[in-house]
Order: structure tokens, then C-alpha cells, then sequence
């Protein structure tokens, strides 16, 4: 059985430029484009409005924005085109929460390659941002200090590190290598636990389970391949039939971990049931590329009268709109 | 081409087969000739040159120090990184001095006098010079061409005017190709539709008097001599669906004359479409940069940049095969990619091997490849040349122009996706001809 999403509603040019990268908090969506500002959404108002501008947040523009899966969404993290991360902490004032600029790492602050990837701990404290030459820094937020790096090959010699993820329990770190290979890390033991070379291209997303108990990686390939984090086992992959696979550039678990979301360069979005396998919804609204899709966390109350309180999500990318799904509940 | 010391001009016709005068009527208009603006201004070079000669010939009668003024632009005098303290010292005059502090400064001195005396030369008798044929001159004194080429364009600089101002100009370096032809100064004439795959070496835009450009619609700079060599073999200039055209290469990063006469092309024929192709890569759009904006190197030097440069390709669209775009402009010969792919199978193979082809008429098959077999991964230097264009688009103006804007994005696509193409992944076995005609009619229509 399919399940069914409708277009909730679209912000056009939301950006000036391609939009790159999402980031959800309970009650609002980042985005991070070409131009150089960020973007703050509210996603607790059904016309989604505009709430915050963060001007030349990065000069050259910004390809990752990040901010913790089952967090409280009072972190957020950036990586600008020039090499410069960037770390924005909610600030409350009289009407509004705002991000305001916390803490910035200058390239010249991390060793070998441009930063590339980032992502968050669930509890906000901890950073970890990938390199082009293949390593994988992780960085204590609150004392503003480099923790641990993971090399991947002979000293900065690794394969480009495109993308990257820390599980909900804070046990693993997970990268994708444009060689095709995932390496999981235990943050505990501070080392490599798996190799994963099954995709042989290049892994452009990479995303744990609510429950950290599976990984799911995609990219060039087109397939998903999905991982036991118990042996490092394959365990299946996610792929349509009768279709052209398209390089993936996005993934994310629903909150339960019963679906996973994917975005690719076709412009498709598409939905997928974990325990069956397959596809349940493919939205292709633009032929412009997908860069990112994500779920929104969901909501105590439905956002207008007759919509259900059905799970939501939004992609963006070439079209510098962004496009809110939800599902079709009771019709 | 040493003993020349003026432009190359090979494959001369007489001049009788071809003469011009404002009374050719009917004729003169199927050709489309135009007259290249000779540029009378005179700014003052030859008597700047005779000033320094003038000092130094005073400073011998004195028995003082030779002294020649001589300053080098410095190519970094526009990053910000720089205070300006350090930009003002950029702009110091410096010196030469004879006998000087050491040996080193005395031979300087020596060949900087030598290229000040054979401009002037060549400047009172109206000639040009290469500077191919200056190194030649002295060659034990010069030791390599690029001593000549950098003393050349800093003593240009430092007295403010142009390398061609001097009388001396570069060798020529680009080729030129397609259903035109060029009427020189001296009355010869080039036809540029030459058969082979050269064309003709481009003649420095100042020894020629008159462009037919008879039926020519467009004109196409292309980086790679090869591409361009290809082209010119199929007589594309000639074939092109989208009508009579020029070819053009500067083999590489483009050298002043092939931009300067581009840069008068589009001054007398503004609505001639110019095109540039170029690499997928950040050397590519450097390459396109260049032509459009100049180089920093030689930022003194006027009428070589064209803004109007439109980057036909390749961009990303046209190594992402799911592209729209390449079944609107399909000229009809339209076929969907209906191929459905077995999951299992990993290695993604085109299926142009099955084509069979005619070589007049043939059904275009779009190509169903895996983009990535076509694209490379960036180097990490590609990756820091991509930063470096961003960086330089970003801070060059506050508005940011529409070329810019798409030059802005396509480098960020690159390195988002990691990848980079040669202008050879849009080709079909080699066969650039289809994918130009798409987007030149597209362009020109």
C-alpha cells in the first residue's frame, strides 16, 4: 500500500541562489543556499513565513547547515564555500527566537583539506565535520575544543569525506567517502569499527536510525544500502524497479525510523517503507535537482483546521524554493 | 619567424583577387566588410621612450648613474588580504640602475636598454616587433623568452601604456578558422577557410584593415587546440546548422592578441554572437574569466576583455543526462531515454554501441551513462582554484552581474558534486557536432 503526501504549501525564491542544505528545529526550518545568507522558516505557522535572515552568514555561500536529530534545536551549525564553519545559538528575546552567531572555526583551524560535511549530537554538545582529504574532526561545542580526529588513510591522503553523521546515542560517527566506503567509528573507543565498501561510488548521504541501530547510505550508486550497526552486517537495499537510478544527495529517517526519506539530482523525493522495502511515495514536483529533504519534527497540534497532524517534510535545491509535503491522513 | 618582424601572415593571396574600395556597391555588402578603427590616438609613447633615452644620454654627459624607471604590477595588489600601506609600496617606482649593486642589476640594465632601443626603432619606422624576435636579437643577454615577455609588459606598465603602444607585440599564438576573410594593411588578403585542421595563425588585430565577414553568424572561442582542430577538420565553421561561423583557439589560456581581437570583432560587429567553450573545471571558467575580465597581470592593458563572452558549455546540465534541456533543443531527431536499468547491474554502459550510424543523416540517441562515467573527481588544487574564482567573483564587485551569477553557481555545483568534465564528455565518439549544433541553433535562433 502507498502511502500518499500532498504539497502543503511552497515558498518560492526562498533563496537568491540554489538551496544546498536543511536543517529542521521542532518549530522552525534553516536553509542554507548559494547566497550568502541563512534562512529561518517557521514550521508551526501553515504559510510557513520567513522569520530570520542571517546576512553574510558565508561570504562565498554555505553548502551545509546542521542541527540535532531529536535535539532541542538551540544549536545549529554551518560550513561556509570558504572553509569556515560556523556555530549559531538561539537566543530569546521579546518576540522572536533568534540565532545569533556563538562561535566561528576559521579554516586555518583545522588540519588538512576544506571542512566539508558537518553534523550534531542529539544533546547539542558535539561537532563533527568532515574534510576533502578524508578525515573526520569531532569537536567539544562547549569548551570550543578539538576532541578527536579520524583519519581514513595514510596521513591526509583519505578520499574525500562528503558527507557525515553522529547516531541519536551519541555512540557512533558514521562517514561517507567519495571511494565509495562508509567508516563507522566508535566515539567511545575513539576508532574505526566497520569498512563498508558495498556502494563502490561515491557516497554523497549518510544517516543513522532514531534507534541507531541501522545506517543507511546512499550516492552515486543510486541505491540505498542499509547497514546493521550491531555486526557492521549489509542488510538490504532500497531500490525501484523500471527506474533510472539518480545520484541520492539526501537522507533522513522519519522520528519512529519506520520511513526514510531520500532526495536526488532527478529532482525526485521519494518515500520508503523500511520493513517492506520499497518505495511508498515519489514526488517530483521540479526537474531541477533535490540537494536536500527533510522530515519536520512532528507537531503537538495539527498547523490549520482539517490538516491532521500527519508527518511533514520539505526538500529543496535547484528551484530555491522550498517545498512542504504531508501526509494524506483520513481521506 | 625570426627574421619577420612583423606579423605572420601566411597563405597571402594577391591582392588583385580582392580589392575594396567604398564603390564596390552590391558586392562589398554580400561580403559584409567592415573596417577595423585605427587607433590614432597617440599617447605618448614614442616620447616617453625618448625622454628615458634622453636622461640616460644627459646622465653620461654627467658622468651620474644610469637610472631607468621600472615598476612590475603585482598580481595579488587586488586581494584584500593586503593593507594599504603595502598596496601603496606595490606601486613605488622602482629602478634600474648601471653600473648597479651587482651584476645581476648591470645585465638587467643592459636588456631593458636593448628592448627600450629596438621600440623605439621599430616606433620611428613604423614597424612592429615581436618579442620572440627581440629575444632572438640578444638571445646570450635575454637567456629565455620569458625574460623578454616580463620586462616587455612591466616596461609597458611603467610607463603607462599598452604592450602594442611599444610597437611590440606578442607571436602570434591563436588560430583562426571559417568562411571569412582578412584584408591586411599591406593589401594581402587571408582566406580563412583554409582546408586541414589548423585554420590560419591569428594575425595581430592591428596589421589588419578590413574583416568580410561575408555570411558569418556567429563566432565560437574554444580552450583546447584539439577541440578546435576537430572542428576545423569537419569544416564546422562551414556545416553548422546553425549557419557560417569562426573558429577560434588561443590553445589554452588566452595571450593578448587573440583577446584583443576578439575584443575589436565584437566592437565593429556587436550583434555577432560570441560564444566561449570550455572545460568543466575551475581552469575553464578561469580561461572564460580571462577573456571576459582580463588578467591581473595585465590589467594596464585597454580593448581586451569581452564582457559579452557567453559561456555556451559545457555546464552541469550538459554531463547530468536527466537534463531537460537536451530533449527541448533535440532539432527533432528527439529520442527518449526509455531504457530501463536492472538495478543489479553496477556498471552503467552508454548504449550508443548498438547505434548504427550514417554519417549524413543520423538519429541522435541520447547518451544513458552514469554522469559520473564522464566526470572526474576535483584535485584538491582544483578544489582551491574553485574557492579562489568564488572568492575573487565575490569580491570584485558589490552587484554581481547575471555571467557571474552562472559562472557563481556552476562553480559551486562542481564542488558540491565533486566533479569536473572535459568539453570531450559531451561528445559523441569523439563527434562534438551534434551537441554544438543543439546549442548553437539554440543560441543564434
Amino acid at each position: 500500500m502507498s502511502k500518499q503526501y500532498l504539497t502543503l504549501h511552497t515558498v518560492d525564491q526562498a533563496h537568491p541562489a540554489e538551496i544546498f542544505s536543511l536543517a529542521p528545529t521542532p518549530t522552525t526550518l534553516l536553509s542554507a543556499s548559494g547566497s550568502s545568507s541563512l534562512r529561518v522558516h517557521s514550521t508551526v505557522d501553515a504559510n510557513f513565513p520567513l522569520i530570520q535572515t542571517i546576512q553574510d552568514a558565508h561570504k562565498l555561500g554555505c553548502h551545509h547547515v546542521a542541527t540535532a536529530k531529536g535535539g532541542l534545536g538551540n544549536v545549529a551549525a554551518s560550513v561556509g564555500f570558504g572553509g569556515e564553519i560556523k556555530i549559531w545559538k538561539k537566543k530569546t528575546s521579546e518576540q522572536n527566537d533568534e540565532f545569533a552567531l556563538d562561535w566561528e572555526i576559521k579554516p586555518t583551524k583545522t588540519s588538512g583539506g576544506d571542512v566539508w560535511a558537518v553534523a550534531l549530537s542529539a544533546n547539542e554538545e558535539y561537532l563533527a565535520c568532515t574534510t576533502s582529504d578524508g578525515r573526520i574532526h569531532v569537536w567539544d561545542l562547549t569548551a570550543k575544543e578539538l576532541i578527536q580526529t579520524y583519519e581514513t588513510g595514510a596521513r591526509g591522503g583519505g578520499s574525500f569525506a562528503m558527507s557525515v553523521d553522529l547516531s541519536r546515542d551519541g555512540k557512533f560517527t558514521a562517514s561517507g567517502h567519495e571511494s565509495g566506503t562508509v567508516y563507522v567509528f566508535n566515539n567511545d573507543a575513539g576508532r574505526m569499527v566497520y569498512s563498508l565498501s558495498g556502494l563502490a561510488k561515491p557516497v554523497r548521504a549518510v544517516a543513522f536510525s532514531p534507534g541507531c541501530k541501522r545506517l543507511a547510505a546512499a550516492g552515486n550508486a543510486g541505491i540505498i544500502a542499509l547497514y546493521d550497526m550491531e555486526h557492521g552486517e549489509h542488510v538490504g537495499n532500497l531500490t525501484s524497479p523500471n527506474a533510472r537510478p539518480a545520484w541520492v544527495t539526501s537522507l533522513d529517517w522519519s522520528d519512529t525510523g519506520d520511513y526514510l526519506l531520500s532526495g536526488s539530482l532527478d529532482g525526485k523525493v521519494k518515500v520508503w517503507e523500511i520493513s517492506r522495502g520499497v518505495c511508498v511515495a515519489t514526488h517530483s514536483e521540479t526537474e531541477g535537482a533535490i540537494w536536500s529533504a527533510r522530515w519536520l519534527p512532528k507537531n503537538e497540534r495539527a498547523l490549520a483546521p482539517g490538516m491532521g497532524k500527519g508527518e511533514m517534510f520539505c526538500a529543496a535545491g535547484a528551484s530555491k524554493s522550498l517545498t512542504f509535503y504531508r501526509e494524506a491522513t483520513g481521506l | 619567424m625570426s627574421s619577420d618582424s612583423t606579423c605572420p601572415s601566411p597563405s597571402v593571396k594577391s591582392p588583385d583577387t580582392f580589392i575594396t574600395t567604398p564603390s564596390d556597391g552590391p558586392l562589398s555588402a554580400a561580403r559584409n566588410i567592415v573596417s577595423i578603427p585605427r587607433s590614432n590616438s597617440d599617447n605618448g609613447a614614442l616620447s616617453k621612450i625618448e625622454d628615458l633615452l634622453e636622461s640616460i644620454i644627459d646622465a653620461l654627459d654627467t658622468g651620474s648613474e644610469l637610472v631607468i624607471p621600472f615598476r612590475r604590477p603585482r598580481p595579488d595588489a587586488a586581494s584584500q588580504t593586503q593593507d594599504l600601506s603595502q598596496q601603496r609600496d606595490a606601486r613605488q617606482v622602482e629602478v634600474v640602475r648601471f653600473p648597479g649593486r651587482n651584476v645581476q642589476e648591470a645585465k638587467k640594465f643592459e636588456a631593458l636598454f636593448r628592448i627600450i632601443e629596438l621600440s623605439h626603432e621599430a616606433l620611428l619606422k613604423g614597424n612592429v616587433i615581436t618579442k620572440r624576435n627581440i629575444y632572438y636579437q640578444h638571445p646570450d643577454l635575454f637567456r629565455s623568452q620569458s625574460v623578454v615577455d616580463v620586462l616587455v609588459d612591466n616596461l609597458a606598465f611603467t610607463l603607462g601604456v599598452g604592450r602594442r603602444d611599444l610597437n611590440i607585440v606578442a607571436a602570434a599564438k591563436g588560430l583562426i578558422a571559417g568562411p571569412f576573410e582578412l584584408v591586411m594593411l599591406d593589401c594581402s588578403v587571408q582566406n580563412c577557410d583554409q582546408p586541414g585542421d589548423v585554420g590560419i595563425l591569428l594575425p595581430c588585430i592591428e596589421a589588419i584593415d578590413k574583416i568580410a565577414f561575408n555570411s558569418v553568424r556567429w563566432v565560437l572561442v574554444i580552450e583546447k587546440e584539439a577541440t578546435f582542430r576537430t572542428l576545423a577538420a569537419s569544416r564546422y565553421a562551414k556545416e553548422s546548422q546553425a549557419g557560417h561561423g569562426i573558429l577560434i583557439t588561443a590553445k589554452g589560456f588566452p595571450d593578448l592578441a587573440t583577446r584583443k581581437f576578439l575584443s575589436v570583432l565584437h566592437t565593429v560587429r556587436p550583434g555577432l554572437p560570441l560564444f566561449g567553450l570550455v572545460d568543466f573545471d575551475p581552469h575553464g571558467i578561469a580561461i572564460l574569466r580571462t577573456y571576459q575580465y582580463g588578467s591581473k597581470r595585465l590589467d594596464h592593458e585597454v580593448d581586451a576583455t569581452i564582457p559579452d563572452l557567453k559561456w555556451i558549455g559545457i555546464r552541469s546540465h550538459d554531463i547530468m543526462s536527466h537534463n531537460p534541456l537536451n530533449a527541448d533543443v533535440n532539432l527533432g531527431n528527439h529520442s527518449q531515454s526509455t531504457q530501463e536499468w536492472s538495478i543489479q547491474e553496477s556498471q552503467l554502459c552508454t548504449r550508443n554501441g548498438s547505434q548504427i550510424e550514417r554519417p549524413t543523416k543520423r538519429i541522435r540517441v541520447h547518451k544513458l551513462q552514469d554522469p559520473g562515467d564522464v566526470c572526474a573527481p576535483l584535485t584538491p588544487n582544483d578544489r582551491k582554484k574553485g574557492v579562489e574564482i568564488l572568492r575573487d567573483i565575490r569580491s570584485s564587485t558589490e552587484h554581481i552581474v547575471e555571467n557571474e551569477m552562472q559562472q557563481m553557481l556552476e562553480l559551486q555545483r562542481m564542488l558540491m558534486l565533486n566533479i569536473k568534465a572535459e568539453i570531450q564528455a559531451v561528445d559523441d565518439y569523439g563527434d562534438l557536432t551534434t551537441w554544438l549544433n543543439e546549442r548553437l541553433y539554440h543560441e543564434c535562433s
